[in-house]
């Protein structure tokens, strides 16, 4: 069990502000947030690698904030695929098991067990820079999970990677921690579909801040905030202004908005929040096509109002021609409504409560 | 590439390969003169212009009146160099390393002040130190000692490897020490166990340049030591201002800049790898 | 972390404090004493040492001398250097043999080569005045007369030290990246405006850092006039280094000679900054 009170860094490009959490063994924690949202730095101040301004790190309720780096039981895969490049594949994974007291054949052979799991067991004698991408950081993966170490942290351990290594990857990563029960693991990302797919808890860092946490399901569909929602951004989300006027929901020029089973807050701005399963071909609204492109079977239009832009999405490859109007309709079930201050003001009729 | 810069580039080329090599060939065919062919006038080529000889290269083996010890020198020059060196590159690597690596303050000087503190030794005009070195070894009983000089050498080298090996370690990622300390290693333990074994390519750079401006100082070996120690450039110099013939000066010069020319094919390789350019800001 | 940071920093710290900082000090003190021949020991006479000092005109000569022959070696370096960087940088055929050869100039002891170079220049017995005559021309008086002595002193810093300016430029070559030269390539540039556009612009910054270490080492020039020339004829080939060698090891006058190496130090490291400055802005076009 890791927990952190008031976690503050003073670090000049990316710090800390004021992060509290409690981290359960046994889970695996995928911290999503975009390019300088924090993420790395959490990591990093856990480890002892950041100096904090205040806040306490405890681990198994022990305080552990002033503790070297060397003493901490934790464990760190880094996005650079970072290995030792003047040891063997195998001695770099024996590496923190030397360190810890373990004579060299009892560390060799617990390494070369590692290195079979994650599949490298053909490659023991190899230096790591004669390794594709994928395999070096799975030599880094070896390294971090071979301690045993009560924290496990990958740091956007997929995104230097191609395309086919990283699904690849990512599809292999339930089955390499599968049997972890004793330890927390964070996993940090800028890819939604990555922190839904991995995470049993799921954590938005925002401007050095946790701003949602909880399970991923729940909360892609009922983001507290916009910012959340803007962060967990795959399938795309679109935001319109909006307002409410007379029971109505208006778009920004003043274009009635469907609002069918949706509660309307009182008078004023809003925003409305469109993910592409909230709009569909033919109906009342024309827009104006703008890019189109292709995303594995589907079609991915970005379209232009009167009141603003959206994304939809349309199943099949199909070519549309930037500047043609479409005709659509918007789903009111599907859309979503914050207020001006960012929480979420959604509230269905036939949601309970 | 047209014509006429492909003729220019080759005459220039040629041109400075043999102004680079006349010194030495002239040297050489001089170390194999005798009296006869060197008074005649400017000779060149052995047995077309002259009838060579080994006197030269003999003489310098020959103890005695008539020989010229080169052994001694050699010895000397050779052991102060590379100690000195040696020296140079282990207190110099260790404060490249702190200073790329930590944060050091004291009061208003901070890393960069003390980079460039010891970098701005290379300023010194040696004459500038020379009095109070000769002071200060005869107040240590060092003058005319290998010790001494190394000790002075120390100083005159030290900034060539912190300069080398701040850039060097600069360009090495710290993620890899922070791993060596996430895996279990102290931060010393991280250099030596990490740190240092991926160093070679500037660590070579560096000794090479401690080695080149050791063997071939001159003015604080010949402001420091008299005659129980004596560096090769120092006993090169007082036989040129005997009567020394030039076949045996030729031959000792050959000699004494050999060992360094070899240097130049170990200097060409890490040039050529691009691994040199981060020396130079 | 404190000890071990200090660990690092504080042998090679200490050491070079105890080694320059101390004789620094101590020279300063000197240079207030009437410490010479006759006379040993610190007394304090004020400033009157640094008072002779700017009357000395054999100083203040030895110094308008010292920055002439730097910058036009200097120069002449930077363009021979930069000049063979450039024609042996894609060179394949031999071009390893060249590199190696042009490089071993600076691996030579100075004073050793100057012991040869005072061979070839021999004015009856040398090789130099020899081939000359061939073409008519001869015999030069190289080293008997101020301006053939200056030049020669020119001929052995060039030879010397331009492989050192061809070994920083050339691995500036080596490291530089492909996409300017493509870019260039597209809009047609020919090998003169790639140079100019390109690869100079490029280079500012070892152009910069090269011609600042060169002149810091050739403002110490000492060796090669002390072999070849001794300053002569007469003090034709006098560098301040050289007078206030003579000054202070020859003549002993201990306190004077301190003086004078200090107010050296001085204009050195001031001039020196000046031209650093100076190079950045006409460079780089910038003021840090």
């Amino acid at each position: 069990m890791l927990q952190i009170d008031h976690l503050t860094t003073a670090d000049a490009k990316v710090s800390l502000d004021d992060v509290s959490f409690l981290f359960e063994a046994g889970n695996i924690y995928t911290i999503l947030g975009r390019t300088g949202a924090g993420k790395t730095e959490l990591l990093r101040a856990l480890m002892g690698l950041n100096p904090l301004t205040d806040g306490e790190v405890k681990l198994d309720k022990e305080n552990i904030t002033k503790r070297p780096i060397r003493d901490r039981n934790m464990s760190l895969v880094y996005q650079q695929f970072i290995n030792y490049p003047h040891l063997s594949v195998l001695d770099n994974v024996a590496f923190p098991l030397r360190r810890q007291g373990k004579k060299k054949a009892q560390a060799q052979a617990l390494a070369s067990t590692m290195l079979g799991t994650v599949g490298l067991g053909d490659f023991l004698h190899r230096r790591p820079s004669q390794l594709s991408g994928g395999q070096q950081q799975r030599v880094a993966l070896a390294r971090a999970m071979v301690k045993q170490s009560s924290i496990l942290m990958l740091d956007e351990p997929l995104a230097n990677l191609d395309y086919k290594l990283r699904e690849q990857l990512r599809e292999e990563f339930p089955r390499l921690v599968s049997d972890n029960e004793e330890s927390v693991i964070l996993y940090t990302t800028t890819e939604p579909r990555e922190a839904m797919e991995l995470g049993n808890t799921m954590i938005v860092m925002h401007d050095g801040k946790i701003i949602a946490s909880g399970a991923p399901a729940d909360l892609f569909a009922n983001p507290p905030t916009k910012d959340t929602a803007s962060v967990i951004s795959d399938p795309p989300i679109s935001f319109i202004s909006g307002f409410v006027s007379n029971k109505t929901l208006y778009f920004g020029e003043g274009q009635i908005a469907p609002s069918d089973g949706l509660q309307l807050p009182p008078d004023g701005p809003v925003t409305i929040a469109l993910r592409p399963n909230a709009i569909e071909r033919g109906g009342d609204f024309s827009a104006k096509i703008g890019l189109s492109e292709f995303s594995g079977s589907q079609t991915i239009i970005h379209l232009d109002f009167a009141f603003g832009r959206a994304i939809m999405m349309v199943d099949g490859i199909e070519a549309f021609n930037s500047g043609d109007d479409l005709r659509i309709s918007i789903q009111a079930e599907q859309m979503m409504l914050f207020a001006p201050d960012g929480r979420n003001i959604t509230i269905r009729d036939n949601q309970d409560g | 590439m047209n014509k006429f810069y492909h003729t220019l580039k080759t005459i220039f080329l040629l041109g400075w390969s043999i102004f680079v090599v006349f010194p030495f060939l002239w040297a050489l065919s001089t170390s194999f003169k005798d009296a006869n062919a060197i008074t005649s006038g400017a000779t060149y080529i052995p047995w077309v212009d002259f009838e060579p000889s080994t006197q030269g290269w003999t003489s310098l083996f020959t103890t005695g009146s008539r020989g010229i010890n080169i052994i001694g020198p050699f010895i000397d020059s050779a052991a102060v160099t590379l100690i000195a060196s040696l020296v140079s590159l282990i207190l110099g690597t260790l404060a490249a390393y702190g200073l790329s690596r930590f944060e050091y303050r004291l009061g208003f000087v901070k890393n960069a002040d003390i980079t460039f503190f010891f970098i701005s030794q290379r300023i010194m005009p040696p004459i500038v130190l020379a009095i109070p070195f000769f002071l200060m070894l005869k107040e240590l009983g060092a003058l005319d000692t290998i010790f001494g000089l190394v000790l002075v050498y120390v100083a005159l080298l030290l900034p060539i490897a912190v300069w080398v090996m701040t850039d060097f370690f600069a360009g090495i990622p710290k993620e890899l020490d922070e791993m060596a300390m996430t895996d279990g290693c102290t931060p010393i333990g991280a250099f030596f166990r990490v740190i240092l074994p991926n160093s070679v390519p500037g660590l070579v750079v560096a000794g090479m340049f401690c080695l080149i401006f050791g063997w071939n100082d001159f003015f604080f070996a010949f402001t420091l030591t008299f005659t129980e120690t004596q560096l090769l450039p120092v006993s090169i110099v007082s036989l040129n201002s005997s009567v020394t013939p030039w076949w045996s000066l030729s031959a000792f010069a050959l000699i004494s800049v050999a060992p360094l020319a070899l240097v130049a094919v170990v200097v060409e390789r890490y040039m050529s790898r691009g691994t040199m350019s981060g020396a130079i800001r | 972390m404190l000890s071990s940071k200090h660990f690092f920093l504080l042998p090679a710290l200490l050491t070079l404090v105890a080694i320059i900082l101390f004789p620094l000090l101590f020279t300063v003190r000197v240079s207030f004493s009437s410490w010479d021949v006759f006379q040993s020991g610190l007394d304090f006479i004020g400033g009157r040492n640094y008072v002779r000092v700017f009357e000395d005109d054999r100083f203040w000569q030895s110094l308008q001398r010292l920055s002439l022959l730097s910058i036009i070696s200097v120069s002449l370096q930077y363009t021979l250097g930069f000049a063979l960087a450039l024609a042996v940088w894609k060179q394949v055929r031999g071009g390893r043999l060249l590199r190696v050869l042009f490089l071993i100039p600076m691996m030579t002891t100075p004073v050793v080569m100057s012991v040869i170079w005072r061979t070839v220049f021999h004015e009856s017995l040398g090789p130099v005045n020899d081939i000359l005559s061939v073409f008519g021309v001869g015999p030069v008086p190289w080293l008997s007369s101020a301006m053939g002595a200056f030049i020669s002193v020119l001929i052995v810093e060039v030879w010397q030290w331009t492989p050192f300016m061809f070994l920083l430029l050339l691995a500036g070559l080596v490291s530089l990246p492909k996409e300017p030269y493509l870019a260039a390539a597209i809009d047609g540039a020919g090998t003169w405006r790639t140079f100019w556009q390109v690869t100079f612009p490029l280079m500012a910054p070892i152009t910069i850092g090269a011609l600042i270490i060169r002149l810091i080492e050739a403002s110490k020039i000492m060796d090669t006039v002390y072999v070849l020339t001794s300053g002569g004829p007469g003090t034709a080939t006098e560098t301040s280094s050289y007078y206030i060698y003579i000054r202070g090891l020859r003549d002993f006058q201990i306190g004077y000679s301190a003086a004078l190496s200090l107010v050296y130090l001085v204009i050195m490291v001031i001039s020196l900054t000046i031209i650093a400055k100076l190079l950045l802005r006409m460079l780089v076009g910038r003021d840090e």
